[in-house]
């Protein structure tokens, strides 16, 4: 299997990006100033320490910063869906985007934040005149309330592929993500009657080196991320009897709608087979 | 303002405190007088009780009546009023009156003369406070069912007369809580633990026990604990959402009633249904021999599942369910369970009417104003305030991110009970060094996480902790010390709080949190979120 080449920061900045972040960030005056990367801007992938930016703007909102210590640009690194944590080193995946600088570093949107077991000092910043944004809750990442009646979906129906992608070395099923994809996959299994319902997991057990750090994620791990979907599809409902669970290393990447080829390493794949040789939808 | 209602707490007469808070350092000349009105007022089945004012015009209700002791023929009304440290404590029997004769939450069902009231007064809003069990000690000379030695003392070893053998209970309001080692799962197969666990101080003897203690024949932990009200409990075992967060997993199902579990009941939330706990409580609390009655588990749970408890008036700011406020047990009754706080569902939304009545009701004295500004000012306090959630597993651990900025409706969020939701296991320090009180009445443990497992997210590999809570239970280091939230209704009425009882006051309650997260609290404020937690 061939693994994609890891993000290289130092080769693939352009220099204008830098630039223009590294003056967002040090100039809270022009806070509300939109930084203007490259039209899709290269990955930038790196670890560092996370420094946390306490601009309130209500429940959850408050800023998260990172430097990539290869180019000494500070990034905005908080619209993942994890969260980093002060005090622990934080493996980050983005794109750099077009978007206003509200907390001191250049926004990364698309991101991926994994907390890594390497402590480091607890940073907190003051607002200092950052703004920092309000949490938005999107509602397609909830679930409504337990007590709420739902039509099942409706057919015709047809083979179908989810996916649900985990932070580095993690087999955490991420809140306000994956119970969103769960709960679709056991409805539409509820709904479809399907012979066999595929859970398969995957690990970046390639080795591969950021920030001058070794990453590399144990072959266990995609199986206990299988099992652990597959545990939860239970949980809601799903046969085990229909359930086949199994596990790969050094995956190929999954299709991807964010750009980001490494997170998608870190996944389950959960297909609903109808029958043999139907297309997939 | 708050002068006013100082004055007026501290004034109030002598015969409204009758188990007066017997912690509340201003009014530590009352608390005598309280203390003494306690002994006449614990009196056994059918002993008077002062009187109450009644707040329920045209509603039937009864007020107190004292102590409710097992195997008593008595009726449990629809509505029993009591005096507490604030005010008035009410609990709703939604299915009407009871007779007591024959019902086994009121009969001692095992070999030590326990029955479930034993522990769970109505006058102590279905838990147990200080006041009555310091009231039973000097009522019986300790020989009441509730000091039985397998957890009413510090250890059953010990000589049973004394009362030094029993100090967690008298002083703290504490039972042991003997949870085998290693864990078991609910089908009682051995987990793993994650971790060791070495006794570093055992002041009551128990954890060294050659009979009872951790390198016994039958090793068992022994953990120090209150008890949770036996009321408001389709709020304990309400389904809000499907999904765990804190556990990144769907509830589990029991299988044998093919529903969702909470993950709410106990401490520790080693019962996963009400079943279970009143087995639980049934084969150690009252030491009932063999399988419990299948009859008698239904009908404790049909009856503690039909109480509701609630503050129902303050002696300062008046009746809680007047001037358009729905307080008190009526509106639990009728409320829906498991509703997650929103703008359309806004948290403790049962006490808005006095926004906009106050001031248009010409009776009100200053004082009951000023207090209900204070319930409302706290109100705002607990549900818009934000501070820095910081460091706390079970929150912090979760994909919220460390620190996260939030309110105390973000762990006590479900509308009408403050209780989480989501499964409430959190640390938030109260049982764990260094962020714990100091409580040298309490054993220690230090705990080692192994090599292979990640260590509790926010202590570390090695962690001390008087209660390692949750994860005796799973077996877990990433649970070391998370503790199940539990709900804030009647507080006023059972004193001490926290499951460790390290909170002598509700007071005591908003000071801890306002150490721990430097939420940066100015005296009015910790008044307002005082009174406004003695009105729940």
């Amino acid at each position: 299997m061939n693994l994609p080449r890891p993000h290289d920061p130092r080769k693939r900045h352009g220099i204008a990006l830098i630039a223009g972040a590294v003056f967002a960030s040090v100039v809270p005056t022009f806070a509300n100033t939109p930084t203007k990367p490259p039209i899709r801007a290269a990955p930038v992938t790196f670890v560092s320490c996370p420094i946390y930016r306490d601009t309130d703007q209500g429940p959850k909102s408050g800023c998260w910063l990172a430097d990539d210590y290869a180019t000494g640009v500070r990034y905005d690194i908080g619209q993942g869906r994890t969260k980093p944590q002060v005090g622990r080193m934080v493996l980050v995946e983005g794109i750099p985007a077009p978007a206003p600088n509200l907390c001191g570093g250049a926004v990364l949107k698309p991101v991926h934040t994994s907390p890594l077991a390497s402590t480091c000092p607890a940073v907190i910043l003051p607002a200092e005149n950052f703004p920092g944004r309000p949490f938005v809750l999107r509602l397609d990442h909830v679930l409504p309330p337990a007590d709420v009646v739902r039509p099942l979906p409706q057919g015709p129906f047809a083979n179908k592929r989810w996916a649900i992608e985990f932070d580095y070395r993690s087999d955490f099923l991420a809140y306000q993500y994956s119970e969103v994809i769960l709960d679709a996959i056991a409805r539409y299994v509820r709904a479809s009657h399907p012979i066999e319902v595929r859970v398969e997991g995957y690990a970046a057990t390639r080795p591969y080196v950021v920030s001058g750090m070794r990453l590399v994620e144990p072959p266990q791990l995609a199986e206990d991320r299988a099992d652990r979907v597959a545990r939860a599809l239970r949980r809601l409902g799903v046969d085990r009897k229909i359930m086949r669970v199994r596990s790969s290393v050094n995956p190929r990447p999954a299709a991807i709608d964010d750009g980001l080829a490494q997170p998608s390493l870190r996944r389950v794949t959960i297909r609903v087979e109808l029958a043999r040789n139907r297309p997939e939808r | 303002m708050d002068q006013t209602i100082m004055s007026a707490r501290t004034f109030a007469g002598p015969h409204q405190r009758r188990r007066g808070s017997r912690h509340h350092r201003r009014c530590a000349a009352l608390s005598i007088a309280g203390a003494l009105a306690a002994v006449s007022g614990m009196a056994p089945a059918g002993a008077g009780s002062a009187a109450v004012a009644p707040y329920h015009g045209g509603t039937a209700h009864s007020t107190g009546t004292g102590y409710w002791t097992p195997n008593s023929a008595r009726t449990f009304p629809r509505l029993v009023e009591y005096p507490d440290a604030t005010g008035t404590i009410a609990v709703l029997n939604a299915d009407g009156p009871t007779a007591t004769r024959g019902n086994p939450f009121f009969t001692a069902l095992g070999t030590n003369g326990r029955a479930c009231v034993t522990c769970h007064q109505p006058d102590d809003g279905m838990s147990v406070s200080v006041a009555t069990i310091r009231a039973r000690w000097r009522a019986t000379g300790g020989r009441d069912p509730l000091f039985a030695a397998i957890d009413g003392s510090n250890c059953p070893s010990l000589p049973q007369n004394l009362r030094k053998s029993h100090s967690l209970l008298l002083h703290h309001g504490l039972f042991r809580i003997a949870r085998p080692w290693p864990p078991r799962d609910p089908d009682g197969r051995v987990i793993t633990p994650q971790f060791t666990i070495q006794v570093v101080r055992d002041p009551t003897g128990c954890n060294l026990d050659p009979k009872y203690g951790l390198y016994s024949r039958h090793p068992m932990i022994s953990v120090f604990r209150r008890p949770r009200p036996a009321a408001n409990l389709k709020y304990v075992t309400a389904v809000g959402f499907t999904f765990d967060p804190k556990d990144g997993l769907p509830l589990p199902i029991d299988p044998e009633t093919g529903l969702r579990m909470s993950g709410n009941i106990l401490a520790d939330a080693r019962a996963g249904t009400l079943k279970a706990q009143v087995l639980d409580a049934m084969r150690t609390h009252l030491q009932v021999r063999g399988n419990p009655n299948p009859a008698d588990v239904a009908k404790v749970i049909a009856f503690e599942s039909s109480l509701y408890t609630a503050q129902i008036a303050d002696r300062v700011g008046g009746s809680l369910t007047a001037d358009g406020a729905t307080g008190g047990p009526e509106a639990l009754a009728t409320g829906k369970p498991g509703e997650l706080n929103s703008p359309q569902h806004p948290q403790w939304s049962e006490f808005f009417a006095w926004a906009r009545k106050n001031r248009a009701r010409p009776s009100a004295t200053p004082a009951e104003r000023a207090f209900r500004a204070s319930v409302l000012r706290g109100i705002e306090l607990f549900t818009k305030k934000t501070f820095l959630v910081r460091d706390s597993a079970g929150l912090n651990s979760m994909n919220f991110g460390n620190p996260v900025r939030n309110t105390c409706n973000f762990c006590h969020n479900m509308n009408r009970t403050g209780m989480d939701v989501a499964p409430g296991q959190v640390d938030i320090g109260t049982t764990n060094e260094p962020r714990a009180d100091p409580q040298p009445g309490l054993p220690l443990f230090k705990l080692t996480c192994a090599p292979q497992f990640p260590p509790q997210p926010f202590l570390g590999r090695v962690v001390y902790t008087h209660d390692p809570g949750y994860a005796l239970t799973t077996g877990k280091c990433a649970d070391i010390g998370k503790i199940t939230i539990q709900s804030l209704r009647g507080l006023a009425a059972r004193p001490p709080y926290f499951s460790n009882g390290s909170a002598p006051t509700i007071r005591a309650v908003v000071d801890f949190y306002n150490r721990r997260y430097r939420i940066g609290l100015t005296e009015r404020e910790k008044r307002d979120l005082t009174n406004f937690l003695s009105v729940l």
